[in-house]
């Protein structure tokens, strides 16, 4: 068996502007997640009781259907439903953003649920409102609680972007099958790759780790 | 629109088998990644330095490398590596295992650092073995801490499954794209895709929830 690199060299334009794509995918999903899933946590815990049920008759069904079948309904079934069709980025960003929102919305509302009852009746005692207790009194504390937890989701969120590709998104991944069916060097270009991937994901998960134990003791109560 | 749902109950016999091997791959998966997630735990404790910095890389890349990329990886360098032909479902499994073996051995390892040290030592003080010790006081404690993480695992496993669609595993997720690109009724099929899964998926889901409410430890 013998490898050959070169393919790499040679084209490693093509896979770079796959990079910068999944790199971009991944940021707007990630913070679109958040903000979507800090949204919903907040609605299931204190919304209205007909939004609750809905929301988490939602949360529960992402838990049970795969990103990549959400990420094809979007792309290939909402275009017949509406007459619209979408661009590929934007299909990925709005399947992904609504999978993973429904896990942050679960962590937010984990999060916000371990801060003892006897902060918020404190709070009520000293004539604070309820929003002034959350923003106040809930809110910085379990956002540091929930930082272990929303690490790992961004590192997932990371690694569903990958699953852009079979909608044809031209990321890492979608370039990688590309390059490594015009070249023939697949077992090169995929390991390759996989460092890439590596490379973006660890140093990601290791950052939110080290940040968790510097603020760790805030959290605590 | 003209919407004909007849196609997915024509196509009910070829979605239920896609089901059961989307059932196989998850529990045959799991089967194969618990004792290998153990042995991984128990290599990164090892005395020898090389067995835990193999386990180290080994759980380290597998976790941090997108599980699609690694089912095309294990597509094209396991033929090479083993110079056996391997069916696509056997390509899928490894590629699964790989990656949730991985997953496995860190809840194994957090579940057994999660018992302190102290209560090993206190086990030796009383001249019980170290293999005692593990087997009697820290297994008990720690497996109601690890179920309800490798609940969590079965259920992302489960919907994992779906991504060896791409090297063409008759599991439910390309049996339904498949009988989509033939039948051209696509907004049916990928319907009664998501339909099954979400059937399939949602009680699961809850028992999740029921494990972590029963046996989830609250500090």
């Amino acid at each position: 068996m013998e490898f050959d690199f070169s393919p790499l060299l040679d084209s490693w334009r093509f896979l770079a502007s796959g990079l910068g794509l999944t790199i971009l995918l991944s940021i707007t999903a990630v913070i679109s997640s958040l903000i979507l899933g800090m949204a919903v946590g907040l609605g299931r815990l204190y919304g209205p009781s007909w939004l609750k049920s809905i929301l988490v008759f939602y949360i529960d069904s992402m838990r049970a259907i795969p990103v990549f079948v959400v990420l094809v309904w979007i792309y290939f079934a909402v275009p017949i439903i509406s007459g619209h069709t979408f661009a590929p980025f934007w299909a990925a960003l709005t399947g992904i953003t609504i999978h993973v929102a429904a896990y942050v919305a679960e962590v937010v509302r984990a999060g916000l649920t371990s801060i003892r009852k006897g902060q918020s009746q404190a709070g009520l005692a000293i004539g604070m409102s309820s929003s002034q207790i959350l923003r106040h009194i809930l809110l910085p504390q379990a956002i540091v609680r929930m930082l272990p937890a929303l690490g790992s989701i961004i590192s997932v969120t990371i690694k569903d972007t990958a699953i852009a590709a079979v909608i044809a998104v031209p990321e890492l991944m979608r370039q990688a099958e590309t390059l490594a069916g015009q070249t023939y060097r697949p077992i090169e270009i995929f390991t390759a790759v996989m460092v890439i991937y590596f490379l973006l994901i660890f140093p990601v998960t290791r950052l939110v780790d080290r940040i968790y134990i510097r603020v760790a003791h805030l959290g605590r109560s | 629109m003209n919407l004909d749902w007849s196609i997915v109950w024509q196509s009910r016999w070829l979605l239920l088998e896609g089901a059961l091997v989307t059932v196989l791959l998850t529990v045959l998966t799991m089967l194969i990644a618990v004792p290998g997630g153990i042995v991984l735990a128990l290599m990164r404790g090892s005395h020898f330095k090389a067995v835990a910095l193999f386990a180290t890389a080994f759980v380290e890349l597998f976790r941090n490398v997108p599980l699609l990329l690694l089912i095309y990886w294990a597509f094209y360098v396991m033929p090479v590596l083993t110079g056996l032909g391997l069916s696509p479902f056997a390509t899928g499994l490894v590629a699964l295992c790989l990656n949730v073996s991985a997953y496995n051995s860190e809840t194994f390892r957090s579940g057994i650092n999660s018992i302190r040290k102290g209560q090993t030592e206190a086990g030796l003080a009383l001249g019980m073995s170290r293999s005692e010790v593990f087997r009697q006081i820290i297994l008990p404690q720690a497996w109601r801490r690890v179920l309800p993480v490798l609940a969590s695992t079965w259920v992302s496993l489960f919907k994992d499954t779906s991504l060896v669609s791409v090297i063409a595993v008759g599991e439910l997720a390309h049996t339904a794209m498949q009988i989509r690109s033939q039948s051209f009724r696509v907004l049916e099929m990928l319907t009664a895709m998501a339909a099954i899964y979400w059937l399939l998926g949602y009680p699961q889901a809850k028992i999740v929830d029921w494990i972590h409410r029963k046996y989830g430890v609250r500090e």
